[in-house]
């Protein structure tokens, strides 16, 4: 009983390590970002004191009161400070504390990048592992066709060609707009994922509601993820079928679903766990043009918008939010990759 | 271990069996009232303020805000043909019943209609309204700056003079001063409810009132959620005009101007005025929508130059572009002939009529532009950037191309820079722009307003940075003038001046297209260039 090492003390420190390893990439994106914003040719006091008759004492004051009068750095170490203090400064755009609107909007975004790796995973994962064991057929030759115009078409493209046909021509798909009917009440708020908020509540109406309108936008995210993931699991595959386990397995007559499943699928995973840790953090902060074809009130598209009007704070809190996020699913990766070969975990 | 298990299942069917009961406890109100009785309008902006004074409010913040907040004044309504929009002459009463003015123009008196109640019920008073107009003027906010053109800047101005009576008092006749009560910025609020929130540092509670109303208009708001949509709920005991037909208005942000487009041709959502204008001409073909086409009578699209820097401080560079630009062309191309055009009148010297915006003698004359042109210095032109913002793509695209290529033709190389809109604007503010265009309305519909606002000044609106020491003297005399022939007179003088000196080129007033579904009526085109949910019912 002595010798068994505790599961926890190393793992928590490996933890820690890489979250403290973090910081300094954290620092120099917080800093880019800062710079950034100030150097785009925009003033977002000028942007914002538009009204009519609003004139240089109004966009004064609006400066003032934004603390962009102050010097860079002195703007910086307060920016700092702030930061230090979780606020994350206000939106001129939405008139709210970025934090509030990060809170509102995270949820919205996460639902939505989620439900769009499920659907590419559900399509991909069986995509490559059969025509990896089919490799070279025709099937083979129509998969690697269906992935590649899948990459090609761009998601504003698909998003509306979909929205054109499913909803304005068929009419078997909700309107685009957000991310439950407009008329109907939105479930008490728990997680902010309205499926999981809406079946605690047990209000199936919008739990349907809000399913079917993740629907399209999530098929739209998908498409374009398919090919990558579809091709990481071919060539994981087909590696892993030239290995001498598979030979044994297949000499000692194991069927071959177990074969393909188990034995298989399992140790190609690897390499497609690690594609899908970036697909997903790439999703987070690309998909602002599903967001925007289907009104989903999501961060990707609240960043854009900010971006345009060279609304500092929102900017910069979005860019360290998908820092921090990518942070995390590379570390929640590189934990499920132990899961997945222990031999990973050994530091 | 089984202890373990109870306990989980315990907590599950808890947890599950509180939600169904809520589940069926929540009423389920907005699923039962009636489609009929809610309006969703689908906009491209969004609300990012309820207080439309804040510094930085949307364009849809001002128009939301009609209907929640009451102003002591109003314009009444007049129809064009089919259609209706707002009555720049009519003023009349809303918060208050009427507004008396004493011979020497110098005092407004205001009678507070009987039976206004706030929302929360309690009786509207003079003191709030005292309090109301003295936040306008006192608190850092857009109200300030617009309160001044009525000459109206000190809180010592108002008074009140009963429990239902307040009076204001002018420095000078100012007959902008009634008006300057029906503005957006005017909103009257509850002060009692308002004071509560009211800090030190914030004594007109302008953070509070940012996400919270204080307010007795039609409408009170039922959910505001910044960027994505607001929910107002007619408020029953409002007697400010006739009661709205709309139980609840669901105002939602919808970014896609196709998918607003589609939503209305399907009937999912009942109006929406921002569509394009290629969107606008299909669905006119496919009629399966109503669509109000109405001339914005308070706005105009326009080319501006920086006349204070070469080659555009020379008169006679600006005269020969005004006579090198295509106007029919850009007319069809750039918004499809659907507008006003504010070119090719046919008189000149005299201007026949006071009022800004309308046609001035401009027309596209080629050889005549190449003589001025040359008179001017430049036989063989000279090299300019024409800027646009990226928001106006649609229409400032298409033009930007005709007026490259007609510019071309008398020698001056344009080239063509589109920019993101804070840098475009940033640059106009900073006068960086050399010739742009740009749409601008202002809400008070007096000659003498527009020319204050867009051609004195070193601000911002004062789009092509023009110092002409007569246009200001004109401008300061109109103001105060009470005698109404020389009013006339000094207002004709500045659109002669215009003409002469042409520091712009007017273009055309676009029109608004209000796209409803079949059954929508009373629409009406307000100055503030929003829908006003007051008017709107079905038949």
């Amino acid at each position: 009983m002595s010798t068994e090492k505790p599961l926890f003390p190393p793992l928590l420190r490996r933890i820690g390590l890489r979250l403290g390893a973090a910081l300094p990439a954290l620092f120099c994106v917080i800093l880019f970002t800062f710079i950034m914003m100030r150097v785009l040719p925009g003033d977002p006091a000028v942007y914002f004191a538009s009204g009519p008759n609003a004139g240089q004492a109004e966009i004064q004051e609006l400066r003032h009161r934004m603390g962009l009068d102050a010097p860079m750095l002195v703007q910086f170490l307060h920016y700092l400070e702030n930061l230090a203090t979780g606020d994350l400064g206000r939106s001129l755009t939405t008139g709210q504390s970025v934090a509030q609107d990060m809170h509102d909007r995270l949820p919205a975004s996460l639902e939505l990048t989620l439900t769009a790796l499920a659907f590419s995973l559900l399509i991909s994962l069986p995509l490559g592992l059969t025509s990896a064991w089919w490799s070279g057929s025709i099937y083979d030759q129509c998969v690697r066709a269906f992935c590649s115009a899948c990459f090609c078409i761009p998601p504003f493209v698909s998003g509306i060609l979909l929205v054109y046909v499913f909803y304005y021509w068929l009419g078997v798909a909700p309107d685009p707009t957000g991310r439950i009917n407009i008329f109907l009440p939105q479930p008490p708020r728990v997680s902010g994922l309205l499926l999981i908020d809406s079946a605690l509540a047990g209000d199936w109406t919008a739990w349907h509601e809000a399913a079917g309108q993740l629907v399209l936008p999530a098929l739209t995210m998908a498409l374009f993820v398919i090919a990558p993931l579809t091709r990481m699991t071919r060539a994981a595959v087909i590696s892993v079928l030239g290995a001498d386990y598979i030979r044994t397995a297949r000499a000692m007559g194991l069927p071959t679903w177990r074969i393909m499943i188990v034995y298989t699928l399992r140790n190609a995973l690897m390499p497609v766990l690690t594609t899908v840790g970036i697909v997903f953090s790439t999703m987070m902060g690309a998909n602002v043009l599903v967001e925007k074809i289907f009104s989903w009130p999501g961060v990707a598209s609240y960043a854009l918008d900010a971006l345009v009007s060279s609304d500092y704070a929102p900017v910069q809190g979005f860019i360290l939010l998908m820092a921090c996020l990518f942070i995390l699913v590379n570390l929640v990766i590189d934990l499920l990759l132990g899961v997945l070969d222990p031999r990973v975990s050994v530091e | 271990m089984a202890g373990y298990a109870v306990s989980r299942r315990t907590f599950l069917s808890t947890t599950l069996g509180g939600g169904i009961s809520l589940g069926f406890a929540s009423p389920g109100a907005a699923l039962a009232q009636s489609r009929r009785e809610t309006l969703r309008h689908v906009t491209g902006g969004a609300v990012n303020t309820l207080d439309p004074t804040m510094l930085g409010s949307t364009r849809e913040s001002f128009g939301l805000s009609m209907s929640v907040y009451d102003r002591l004044m109003t314009f009444g309504s007049r129809s064009i043909g089919d259609f209706s929009t707002f009555d720049p002459q009519a003023l009349k009463g809303e918060l208050a019943e009427s507004c008396d003015v004493s011979p020497d123009q110098r005092t407004l008196t205001l009678h507070l209609r009987d039976n206004a109640v706030w929302h929360d019920g309690t009786p509207v008073t003079a003191e709030d309204i005292k309090w109301s107009l003295d936040r306008c003027v006192s608190a850092n906010s857009l109200a300030r700056p617009q309160f001044s053109s009525g000459s109206m800047s000190s809180a010592e101005q108002f008074r009140v003079a009963g429990e239902r009576t307040l009076e204001i008092s002018l420095p000078k006749p100012d007959r902008l001063a009634m008006a300057n009560l029906a503005m957006p910025y005017a909103i009257m609020v509850n002060s009692r409810l308002a004071r509560q929130h009211a800090t030190s540092d914030d004594p007109w509670a302008q953070q509070w009132l940012q996400h919270n109303t204080a307010a007795g208009g039609a409408y009170r708001v039922g959910a505001f959620r910044p960027g994505v949509n607001v929910t107002l709920d007619r408020h029953e005991d409002w007697h400010g005009g006739n009661r709205p037909f709309f139980e609840r208005i669901i105002s939602q942000t919808v970014p896609e101007a196709t998918t607003r487009a589609g939503l209305i041709e399907r009937g999912d959502a009942d109006i929406v005025i921002d569509l394009e204008a290629y969107d606008i001409m299909a669905l006119s073909r496919r009629g399966k929508v109503r669509i109000d086409s109405i001339v914005q009578s308070n706005c105009f699209t326009h080319l501006a130059f920086n006349t204070q820097s070469a080659p555009f401080d020379n008169v006679l560079v600006r005269r020969a572009i005004a006579l090198a630009i295509p106007y029919q062309d850009l007319f069809a191309a750039s918004i499809f002939g659907r507008g006003r055009p504010l070119y090719g009148a046919d008189w000149s010297g005299h201007a026949p009529a006071p009022d800004f915006p309308q046609p001035l003698p401009f027309a596209q004359n080629i050889r005549k532009a190449r003589e001025l042109l040359a008179q001017a210095g430049h036989p063989d032109g000279f090299q300019t950037t024409f800027s646009y913002a990226t928001s106006q793509t649609t229409t400032a695209e298409p033009m930007a191309a005709l007026i490259q290529e007609a510019l071309g033709h008398i020698g001056i190389t344009v080239r063509i820079d589109k920019l993101p809109d804070a840098q475009f604007n940033t640059m106009q503010a900073r006068r960086q722009l050399d010739f742009y265009t740009d749409t601008a309305a202002g809400w008070i519909e007096h000659a003498y307003y527009f020319f204050y606002l867009y051609f004195t000044r070193d601000q911002r609106w004062n789009f092509s940075n023009w110092n002409s020491p007569r246009m200001v003297q004109l401008v300061e005399k109109a103001r105060f003038e009470t005698d109404e022939a020389a009013y006339v007179a000094e207002c004709q003088a500045m659109l002669e001046l215009l003409v002469d000196q042409v520091p712009l080129i007017l273009l055309w007033q676009p029109n608004m297209d209000a796209v409803t579904v079949p059954d929508l009526t009373g629409f009406i085109y307000q100055y503030y260039r929003q829908v006003d949910f007051r008017t709107l019912a079905r038949s």
